[in-house]
């Protein structure tokens, strides 16, 4: 029987999908006709990966480490392991010496018990979200300008856009119903200017291409900006925004003529991407981990969304895990609290003391990579990980492998054996999305109901269980009664959650039951330009080529799920890099040749594949299943301001295998 | 009582008459769900049905007959090889489904029949009655029924086909198991007056002069039979597949399926079946790794060939496409039925230069 919706956790459109539990499993599934994102239509993700969150190899059972190897074990055993080794490390070296990280995948329930339970119980302030190793550039970038850390639109809106600037994203591949809509827009007459070093699938769509060198988005798009500027293309009222002439000061030392050398992209061509855009309003800007996992990436998101508001436009940033706004909304982020106040601002401080009856201190404690790299220095003594195969979304996989081996202990909750999970002393088994109820946030901001159709497999249990579960238990070792309370009632915590962050006050599982959920309002909002200055450029000439990492439309996070998809995998056999082929040639590369791509980092090895959409002197890579990917070659270098590693435009050098 | 009679029942008795066939059989009918989504499921009383539901996105004579999952057999490998049957034939009635939708179930009958009988579809399309429900004006802006001579309405293929006269249905029986699965009811049903028939026909002309799509599938069958579609088309259509396979999934005449064993612990294995794809590259990509329809265009083409070359016209007695709509609101793009007829249509006079000329082939 098809009884209730729930929300695909696949991807940030969210679209509202009916599953058959049947055989222990699902019989049936079809999308939502009436449902404002799905309007009747899946991506091949949501049509296939259902299946993969309860194939055979799912954890169904916790699991102890004990002489060397995870031995299955009872929930009581796997808590009490935990509570010890939490107790031992916080008696030893302070709360400060346990780190928390969360995921964008688990509900919002879930995100928030996690903070609460960090913070609150356990009273250490390294708690994050792997938006740190994907788009946390974006919640600070956008904080400063538009004032809304998320999409200013809905995606029913794209299709009213007069133009689109879409930056750093393959998001016909990644976020089906933005590309759907974003064709639609173009039939009736948008005009889209794309930049991506490489040409995607979006080029159908494109008026103009832009097809700057990897790294350089900031160089162009401080051009465009004062190209905007000089020609005076903005919007009626721009001059007058907080913030017009520092932004014109900030980006005096434009020079145009050096474009082709500093960005490969022509002067013409941003003059035209400034005339089509101005032209054409309604303008919607957006871009993807293109640009948020770039050097210098709050610097770019600032530039764009300064395009965006000089042209009376909006932004949509396009995060792509089902509940990365949410998870943000929640803030699971070591450096601001539910509902994006900062931990330096005591008045937020004060606020979360007294709901949460517990001490803040003005401490933003360590990020996700900073955490990783705590493992390895010995400052962090207990990593709990909640749904995030971090062994793989972290940078350079061998580190940061060696990393979590060394802690003295981690506990890691996820559906599957990840390869974190085999580095852990405790493994919680933790219930896909099918099998619980709460609430994902999805790009649009739109905060939707997640209702359990099947049972949770084996003894599975929701994170929220967990985090409640373990708050009961002593884990700190003092004596003094513990005020914290957590809830493993979803509705209970949402009823928390909307009584204390204004964004959710109108959120609650009653009017979720009567509708669908609405996005989050933005009234109140006081945008503002923000200066752009340029970035020291940085050549490396033993590492002549640069990185374009990418994902393909039925690729998630790190593969644990599409690689137990045999339709998902299927369409993907064999992990391959792609050249230029006059890059090939010069090399002397053969499609087929075995080559090893190095950075000063990592290295990884996969055969060649010819492609016209590379540029010359550039290598992609895109992801594959089970770690291949280019997270291997990245560095521990973050950008300075939001802490995101540099995963995209990274040298490299290529060689034959052989040699 | 015999097949081709015209009845009345009246709805005062409807729920009655749907209860007492639920005697024997399981009723599996349009439900509401949440905020107006409709889907076909097995309904608890007749009173769950919504007569008035317009119209689906998943196809039920597929979900009942062909599931999206469906376990086939199970084996076990310890102590040598056994393999025991899961295939599941409920007895059941398929009320309220639409004339585009029982057309799409005779094609596929049809095709799972024949030249080797598939069992599991055999077995529960034997064990299914179809009560259609004619269109007194096309449910959704999407259908073109009409065009593939698949409704609003059926004079042959429907078991039993109901009519909405108001405060009564016409009841026409069209074949054996209609019959045999009226009798319980039987005595609720009286003869049809000439006047019911006449309301019945002018519902009829009505609902043909309403329909919103069309599509002139006919020329798109000689274009692309002959082969004349040039590949370019093919391909500038491909660019815009977004792969998701919707078009097949929802589509109630595509049979694919591909077949996976779920471990069950003990060397016990479950053998199932689910929806594939011809527009997944995996579909046809050959252990060597050689796909002979590596790129989006040849997929695309590959779906229209199935859909509308006289090859598959003459094996499977008409072409591959009942018109019900289900890939104008499914697809992601626009490689819907209508839209990819009409873009062939556009490009054979955009590639014929000239009367005289003839088409471009494979540029
Ligand atoms: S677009 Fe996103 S939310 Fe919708 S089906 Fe695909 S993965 Fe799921
Ligand atoms: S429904 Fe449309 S987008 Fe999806 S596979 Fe079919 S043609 Fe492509």
């Amino acid at each position: 029987m098809i009884d209730r919706p729930t929300i695909c956790g696949f991807c940030s459109c969210g679209c509202a999908l009916y599953v058959e539990p049947k055989y222990g499993g699902i019989g049936a599934l079809c999308p939502s006709t009436t449902h404002p994102v799905s309007t009747g239509r899946l991506c091949i993700k949501g049509w296939n990966a259902i299946p993969s969150l309860i194939r055979a190899d799912r954890l169904r059972t916790p699991l102890v480490r004990k002489s060397g190897s995870l031995e299955p074990t009872s929930w009581e055993e796997a808590f009490s392991t935990t509570a010890e080794a939490l107790r031992r490390a916080i008696s030893e070296s302070g709360p400060k010496a346990v780190g928390v990280i969360g995921s964008a995948k688990i509900t919002n329930e879930e995100c928030y018990s996690l903070v609460k339970f960090a913070r609150g119980v356990l009273g250490t302030p390294n708690i994050d979200g792997p938006c740190r190793f994907y788009d946390a550039s974006m919640v600070r970038g956008l904080l400063e300008t538009t004032g809304i850390p998320a999409s200013q639109i809905d995606l029913n809106s794209l299709q009213q856009a007069g133009s689109m600037l879409i930056v750093g994203a393959n998001v016909m591949e990644q976020l089906a119903h933005v590309g759907s809509r974003i064709q639609d827009a173009v039939e009736s007459g948008c005009k889209v200017v794309a930049a991506d070093p490489r040409v995607s699938r979006l080029a159908p769509q494109a008026t103009l291409f832009l097809h700057p060198h990897p790294g350089t988005d900031i160089v162009w798009i401080r051009a465009l900006l004062r190209t905007i500027l000089d020609r005076k293309l903005y919007a009626e009222g721009a001059p007058e925004m907080p913030g017009f002439e520092e932004l014109r000061t900030s980006l005096e030392d434009v020079v145009m003529d050096l474009l082709p050398k500093t960005a490969g992209v022509e002067p013409s061509a941003v003059i035209e991407a400034a005339s089509l855009l101005a032209k054409n309003p309604p303008v919607i800007v957006m871009f993807g981990l293109g640009v948020l996992q770039q050097a210098g990436s709050t610097k770019i998101v600032r530039a764009l969304a300064d395009v965006a508001i000089l042209l009376g436009g909006s932004v949509m940033p396009l995060r792509g895990q089902n509940n990365a706004q949410g998870a943000s909304d929640m803030g699971l982020a070591h450096d601001y609290l539910p509902g994006y106040g900062s931990i330096f601002d005591a008045a937020a401080r004060q606020k979360w003391e007294s709901v949460w009856r517990c001490e803040i201190g003005a401490d933003p404690g360590l990020n996700a990579v900073e955490m990783i790299k705590g493992c390895a220095n010995g400052e962090i003594k207990a990593l709990m990980v909640f749904g995030e195969n971090v062994a793989l979304s972290a940078p350079s996989t061998e580190y940061t492998i060696a990393a979590l081996e060394k802690v003295g202990f981690l506990a890691v909750s996820d559906l599957y054996l990840t390869e974190t999970a085999r580095l852990a002393n405790v493994v919680f088994p933790a219930c896909s999305f099918l099998e619980k109820d709460g609430t994902f946030t999805n790009i649009e901001r739109r905060v939707q109901r997640v209702r359990k159709v099947l049972d949770p497999l084996g003894n599975s249990k929701s994170d929220l269980e967990i985090i409640a579960g373990l708050s009961t238990l002593d884990l700190t070792g003092s004596s003094a009664k513990r005020k914290v309370e957590l809830s493993n009632d979803p509705d209970q915590v949402m009823a928390e959650v909307a009584a204390n962050v204004p964004h959710y006050e109108k959120v609650s599982y009653q009017a979720l039951d009567q509708a669908w959920g609405d996005p989050w309002s933005t009234n109140g909002a006081k945008p503002r330009l923000a200066p752009v200055s340029d970035r020291a450029a940085h050549e490396d000439t033993e590492y002549p080529m640069r990185l374009i990492a990418s994902r393909i439309n039925f690729h998630m996070q790190t593969g644990t799920m599409a690689a137990r998809s045999p339709t998902l995998a299927r369409e993907y056999p064999e992990a391959v890099v792609e050249l230029n082929e006059a890059d090939a040639e010069r090399l002397k590369l053969r499609p087929g040749t075995v080559v090893k791509v190095s950075s000063r980092f990592g290295n990884l090895t996969r055969p060649v594949a010819l492609s016209d959409a590379v540029p010359e002197g550039c290598v992609h890579v895109p992801h594959f299943f089970g770690g291949d990917s280019a997270n291997m070659l990245a560095p521990f270098d973050c950008d300075a301001e939001s802490g995101v590693p540099v995963y995209k435009g990274l040298h490299c050098v290529i060689q034959k295998a052989s040699d | 009582m015999k097949v081709g009679d015209k009845l009345i029942l009246k709805k005062t008795s409807v729920p009655m008459f749907f209860a007492s066939l639920a005697s024997e059989m399981r009723i599996v009918a349009p439900k509401k769900r949440f905020a107006g989504d409709v889907v076909f499921d097995v309904v608890e009383s007749p009173k769950e049905i919504a007569w008035d539901y317009g119209h689906d996105v998943y196809p039920p004579g597929k979900r009942f007959l062909f599931p999206h999952y469906e376990d086939m057999f199970s084996y076990r490998t310890d102590g040598g090889i056994k393999i025991e049957s899961l295939a599941e034939a409920p007895k059941q009635a398929i009320v309220g489904i639409r004339s585009c939708d029982v057309s799409a179930v005779r094609f596929q009958e049809k095709f799972f029949g024949e030249p080797i009988e598939d069992p599991l579809y055999a077995a529960r399309s034997k064990n299914a009655v179809l009560f259609s429900l004619v269109c007194n004006k096309p449910p959704r802006k999407e259908c073109f029924c009409i065009c593939c001579d698949a409704g609003p309405y059926l004079d042959k293929g429907f078991d039993v086909q109901l009519t909405d006269l108001g405060d009564r249905f016409l009841y026409e029986i069209g074949s054996e198991k209609g019959l045999s699965a009226s009798s319980e009811g039987g005595y609720m049903l009286e003869p049809a007056r000439p006047e019911d028939i006449a309301e019945r026909k002018q519902i009829e002309l009505q609902a043909d002069s309403l329909f919103q799509t069309a599509s002139f599938i006919a020329k798109a069958i000689t274009y692309i039979t002959s082969d004349d579609v040039p590949d370019q088309v093919w391909e500038e259509l491909g660019s815009t597949c977004f792969r998701c396979a919707a078009c097949t999934n929802l589509c109630p005449v595509c049979t694919c399926y591909t077949v996976e064993d779920r471990p069950e612990g003990n060397g016990c294995f479950t053998r199932f079946r689910s929806w594939d794809s011809c527009q997944y590259a995996g579909f046809t990509r050959e252990a060597s790794g050689h796909n002979p329809r590596p790129t989006f265009g040849s997929r695309v083409k590959r779906r229209f060939y199935h859909k509308a070359s006289y090859q598959y016209i003459t094996r499977d007695g008409t072409h591959g496409c009942v018109g019900c709509g289900r890939c104008v609101s499914a697809c992601l793009t626009k490689l819907d039925l209508p839209s990819v007829v009409k873009r062939i249509r556009r490009a054979m006079h955009e590639y014929i230069k000239s009367p005289h000329e003839p088409a471009v082939r494979k540029l």
